[in-house]
């Protein structure tokens, strides 16, 4: 009998070994060598084991008895460390075992990132039942502290099983959302939400620095300087296969064992599966296609013609109770996809078809896997389909009917269904309220309180009405923010207070928007409300942004750029002259002198832009942020220092002013004006805040314009004192910051509301001190010169010339 | 797929499980009227209970429903106990009531009654949230009373130990080894205790007040010797009324999960067995005999989720 060698007992060579028994028992003598001291196990079921909803004994797939049955020799416990291929001889630290047939099934090791404290006792990598037992004592002290780091497949399974053992759990994750390979940042999203509801602490785009401790791992520090207390730190950031033994034996070796579709590695009577080898230039890390690498080499090694192995679409579930998350094929962006998008927010569920050449090529859903399986082979057999593409995202149980009717899953809600989770109001009860009379949405309010507080089931309602009043119910036709979604911009900037949603998937995902990620018209409008409701809590987007906002000047027309420094109030001075002309004859510029009081650089080349900003940084100018919906000038006259028939220091005050405003971002640009006396030589009459200085004080008016409209400013306030004067301009800023329509000047905002409401707002002490104190806590975000940032030699590369004529030149 | 179907094996009574009777009370014409129970010898305790009903407020059914919370008596008398002395005939000593609702409306209320003896060892625990903390709301410990101490000085975060999963998941969930490898003090009691399994299950009840009920058995007075968890959810099983066993233990044959991982676990439609009856009616079930898996009785509970039957959990003694 020939004598097979198998070189670790993992979940391959066991499927192997059951295939080869089962078809030729008696075929081999078979010896198994495993480095862990025991047989095999369930091994992608080590993470239920770890949270407890499994037991070890559970999990086992072979035990004694079995290997026993087979005539298996186990040599468990017992590492190879050699293979002799002349003699065909495996090696271990104390004998030698001849073989006519090897396989190796060696697996993967986890990647350990190289930082200082890895080696730290109470660093564990989370591989097999070593760690899992390791990771289960850790857990035993009371109050004890876990930081994951990778929020993986294997991180996340770790950390909501450690929760569940009674551990404080943090996970650190290098990418911008959990899972990044598996899902887009919707679903991402909702994954987060849904462990953090598990109290588990969730750092994205956080980078391991170092792992601190003494005599073992106490704390984890990140880039940033974050230190976060740790007494178990698991790093689960990926594995690669383990092939020192092949390599120390010369087989062909890439980044795994090499095999061909028989699964024979580059000595015929060597054969390896699993995760140490790479096929086709492929790793392996899910099961599937392991069991089927197992079943090849089962045929292999009985000589059996077959079909070779071939790599496959997988799909992926994650292990953690009550998370329903499916994902399979690619769901990348891509010239020629198109996405089928599902939300239902009140239920957490994110249904994403990403569909190209009417073939279905990726699927991403959480909270609603039912038709996991289906998708799964629609992408798997590449089927056509066109015919069903209207109805695809509903899954199989609307194929090969009619088109699904929108208000058909509203008509069968049952009664006791709840609609408004606000107010606790079922269907039921707004069906009774609409036999009893109410029309709309406003008496659906009255009677019910349905959508009377944050206002997120008002669509739902509304359907309601249309089921049960048909032609009766007028849908109400407001404009919507853009093909993205039914909510205008007004429901928007409410529903991100109201629900406090804080990063832009979670706006996508709780207001239903209708594709993965937004567009190029809702995504700049989403990006400014964020950023100004949520200044601490929100990352600006730069790819929300307009171009010239990205790149921080404004592009002209023959693709060079304007460069325009800052001149406060419109002062400037000899150095910063020089300066700009210094600058403008190394750089080829051309100088102009704006309406706006002060000097632009014109026809700088892109990538010259880091270096221009340099020099102008050098003598303390910063951004006159002339590309930006933002503070752009505060014109003044030259006030009483100067003039006769100035009556305040109009020049001190705009400087004030602007030094006070600038960096703010604004839903539109907000131009201001100081005039020291009703001359108005600052032409401050026309502007979106305008002062007029007079004897008694200074009279504030907003809601000028002079572009495509020409409005005069209206009367907000005659202050008394520039102090007061500051305050309430500060405090009407913010207030058209909160509350203004994305893309609204300050007086088409102030049509909307009325410039009563926007007094009778203010004149509240309290009221105003609050908009000057979120003003402020903004500002200590936003208030930095973007030149600064970016004028530097590791920025300059992002600055290669790329032209956008797309947009016009704004200032 | 495989779908499960009630094994026909023979019925296996054991000597000393915990708890003694297990009844179904459903509302009808404004009193709860008795749907099913399970009473083991207690031929006494059944007549009577046969012919009781229970208004709103009234006796330990009428109790749960009225104030929309599990009820655990410790003892009877003194709380309104309405068959007191049929139970101390049975030697009945304490027992446990569940609303189940679906939404606001009551679809069932399950009693469960016990007996004290020297070393009957399990618990039946009411677990209530008080400031986003979940404390014990009472308990019922047998034998287990320093398991009972430590528990009533325990509190639970969201998402850790039995209570914290199941009322983070809003999930049943079903652990293991209980008494090992937990960083709490009522872990280590567990063990001491010969406390191994524990089924979790939410207590939905109008209001969003969360309640969860905790089932913790030993296995020398098993509290049930299966225990099954099935996922009835439409977004896990589809538009057909259906439910998928995604965990599970049994004596006999040992894990009852899909060992793969590949969505092939076992599946049942409406009407299909006991658990398909609980399934079409979104009622529960307590059965004794055939129907029973082999074992002398079962108790199946559907558990609601904002109007929908979300799982169904059954526990076979």
């Amino acid at each position: 009998m020939q004598k097979l060698v198998i070189i670790g007992a993992g979940m391959a060579t066991g499927r192997m070994l059951e295939h080869l028994f089962e078809a030729a028992p008696d075929a081999y003598e078979v010896t198994v060598f495993n480095a862990e001291p025991r047989g095999n196990y369930n091994r992608i079921m080590l993470s239920p084991v770890l949270s407890g909803e499994k037991s070890y004994e559970e999990i086992v797939t072979h035990d004694d008895a079995w290997y026993a049955d087979n005539r298996v020799t186990c040599r468990f416990g017992e590492p190879v460390v050699g293979i002799d291929r002349a003699a065909r001889m495996v090696r271990t630290e104390t004998d030698e075992v001849a073989y006519d047939k090897l396989v190796l099934g060696t697996g993967s090791a986890p990647f350990i990132i190289p930082v200082p404290g890895r080696d730290l006792p109470g660093v564990v990598a989370y591989r097999d039942l070593d760690d899992t037992n390791a990771m289960i004592s850790a857990s035993e002290a009371a109050g004890a502290r876990a930081v994951v780091i990778g929020g993986g497949l294997l991180g996340l399974e770790a950390a909501a099983g450690l929760r569940l053992r009674g551990m404080e759990v943090t996970v650190i994750h290098l990418a911008g959302h959990l899972m990044e390979r598996q899902l887009d940042p919707a679903a991402g999203y909702l994954l987060q939400k849904d462990l953090e509801s598990r109290g588990i602490t969730m750092l994205t785009g956080a980078s391991t620095k170092a792992i601190l401790g003494h005599d073992r791992a106490e704390a984890v520090l990140l880039e940033d300087g974050t230190t976060i207390g740790a007494d178990l730190v698991v790093m689960a950031v990926g594995i690669r296969p383990e092939t020192r033994l092949a390599t120390d034996t010369g087989l062909e070796v890439a980044r795994g064992v090499e095999v061909d579709a028989r699964m024979r590695t580059s000595d015929p009577a060597i054969h390896a599966v699993g995760e140490c080898v790479e096929f086709d230039g492929q790793l392996f890390g899910l099961v599937a296609p392991l069991y089927d690498q197992a079943k090849v080499l089962a045929d292999t090694l009985m000589e059996r013609e077959g079909d070779g192995f071939a790599a496959r679409q997988l799909s992926t579930k994650l292990k953690v109770t009550g998370c329903d998350l499916f994902s399979a094929g690619d769901f990348a962006d891509g010239p020629g996809r198109e996405d089928i998008v599902f939300r239902d927010p009140a239920r957490g569920i994110y249904k994403r078809l990403v569909i190209e050449d009417d073939r279905l090529v990726g699927a991403v859903m959480y909270g609603d896997t039912a038709d996991g399986n289906w998708f799964f082979g629609l992408i798997k057999d590449g089927t056509d389909i066109s015919q069903m593409r209207e109805t695809l995202i509903f899954g199989p149980a609307y194929q090969g009917g009619s088109a699904a009717d929108p208000l058909a899953a509203v008509a069968a809600l049952p009664p006791e269904a709840e609609v408004c989770g606000c107010n606790g109001v079922c269907k039921g009860q707004i069906v009774e309220a609409i036999a009893d009379g109410a029309g709309d949405l406003g008496q659906i309010k009255a009677k019910t309180k349905a959508s009377a507080s944050c206002g997120s089931c008002t669509g739902l309602v509304e359907q309601i009405l249309a089921c049960e009043l048909g032609d009766d119910f007028q849908m109400p036709s407001s404009q919507p923010v853009c093909g993205c979604t039914d909510l205008t911009h007004e429901d928007v900037r409410r529903l991100i207070k109201a629900r406090e949603l804080k990063s832009q998937p979670a706006v996508w995902q709780e207001l239903g928007w209708t594709t993965p990620n937004g567009c190029h018209v809702c995504r700049p409008a989403v990006n400014f409300y964020l950023l100004a409701d949520w200044p601490l809590d929100y990352d600006d987007d730069p790819q929300s942004r307009f171009v010239n906002e990205r790149n921080h000047a404004n592009i002209q027309k023959d693709g060079t750029y304007s460069v325009m420094p800052r001149m406060w109030g419109g002062l400037t001075n000899a150095e910063e002259l020089r300066a700009i002309a210094d600058a403008a004859e190394k750089y080829g510029g051309e100088l102009k002198v704006t309406g706006g009081q002060r000097i632009d650089i014109l026809g700088v080349k892109k990538e010259d832009l880091p270096d221009i900003w340099a020099d102008l940084n050098a003598v303390g100018m910063v951004s006159g942020h002339a590309y930006t919906k933002g503070l752009r000038t505060v014109k003044s006259c030259v006030g009483t220092d100067w003039c006769r028939f100035g009556t305040q220091d109009s020049t001190g005050l705009a400087v004030k002013l602007e030094k006070r405003l600038w960096g703010s971002w604004t839903p539109h640009k907000v131009k201001l004006g100081v005039s020291g006396c009703p001359r108005n030589c600052a032409e401050a009459t026309c502007k979106d805040v305008g002062v007029i200085c007079v004897d008694s004080g200074y009279q504030i008016g907003v809601g000028g314009a002079a572009g495509m409209d020409l409005k005069e400013i209206q009367r907000l306030h005659e202050a008394k004192t520039e102090e007061e004067t500051v305050e309430w301009i500060v405090a009407f800023v913010q207030l058209y910051r909160e509350n203004a329509k994305y893309l609204d000047r300050p007086y088409k905002w102030i049509a909307k509301v009325g410039l009563d409401w926007v007094i009778e707002t203010l004149s509240v002490d309290a009221g105003r001190a609050g908009l000057v104190e979120r003003f402020d806590l903004s500002q200590s975000v936003y208030q930095k010169d973007p030149w600064a940032e970016r004028a530097t030699p590791e920025t300059k590369r992002h600055y290669e010339p790329l032209a956008d004529l797309t947009l016009e030149a704004a200032e | 797929m495989e779908t499960a179907f009630d094994t026909p094996l023979p019925i296996e009574r054991s000597a000393r499980t915990f708890i003694e009777v297990a009844e179904i009370w459903v509302p009808e014409n404004g009193r709860l009227v008795m749907s099913s129970g399970a009473y083991g010898t207690l031929d006494g305790f059944a007549d009577v209970s046969s012919a009781e009903s229970f208004a709103k407020g009234e006796g330990l059914p009428g109790r749960a429903w009225a104030e929309a919370r599990p009820v655990v008596l410790t003892q009877f008398d003194g709380t309104g106990f309405k068959r007191t002395e049929a139970a101390r005939e049975a030697g009945l000593t304490s027992a446990v009531a569940v609303p189940l609702f679906a939404g606001a409306t009551l679809k069932a209320v399950l009693v469960v009654l016990c007996a004290d003896s020297d070393g009957r060892t399990g618990a039946i625990e009411v677990w209530a949230e008080t400031d986003g903390i979940l404390c014990l709301d009472n308990g019922y410990y047998g034998a287990a009373v320093q398991f009972g101490e430590v528990s009533r000085r325990t509190s639970f975060a969201r998402g850790q130990g039995l209570p914290g999963g199941v009322w983070s998941s809003r999930t049943p969930m079903l652990l293991r080894d209980l008494g090992s490898g937990h960083g709490f003090v009522r872990g280590e009691s567990a063990g001491a205790a010969g406390l191994t399994t524990g089924l979790g299950l939410p207590v939905p009840v109008p209001g969003g007040k969360n309640y969860v009920l905790t089932l913790l058995s030993a296995p020398g007075t098993p509290l049930a010797r299966r225990f099954e968890i099935w996922d009835a959810r439409a977004a896990r099983v589809g538009h057909e009324r259906a439910a998928k066993l995604v965990d599970g233990i049994c004596d006999r044959e040992g894990p009852l999960w899909d060992p793969e991982n590949a969505g092939r676990e076992r599946r049942v439609n409406a009407w299909q067995g006991t658990v398909g009856q609980v399934l079409g009616t979104g009622l529960p079930v307590v059965e004794s005999g055939t129907d029973a898996a082999g074992y002398a009785s079962m108790v199946a509970l559907p558990i609601h989720r904002g109007g929908e039957l979300a799982h169904i959990v059954a526990w076979y003694f």
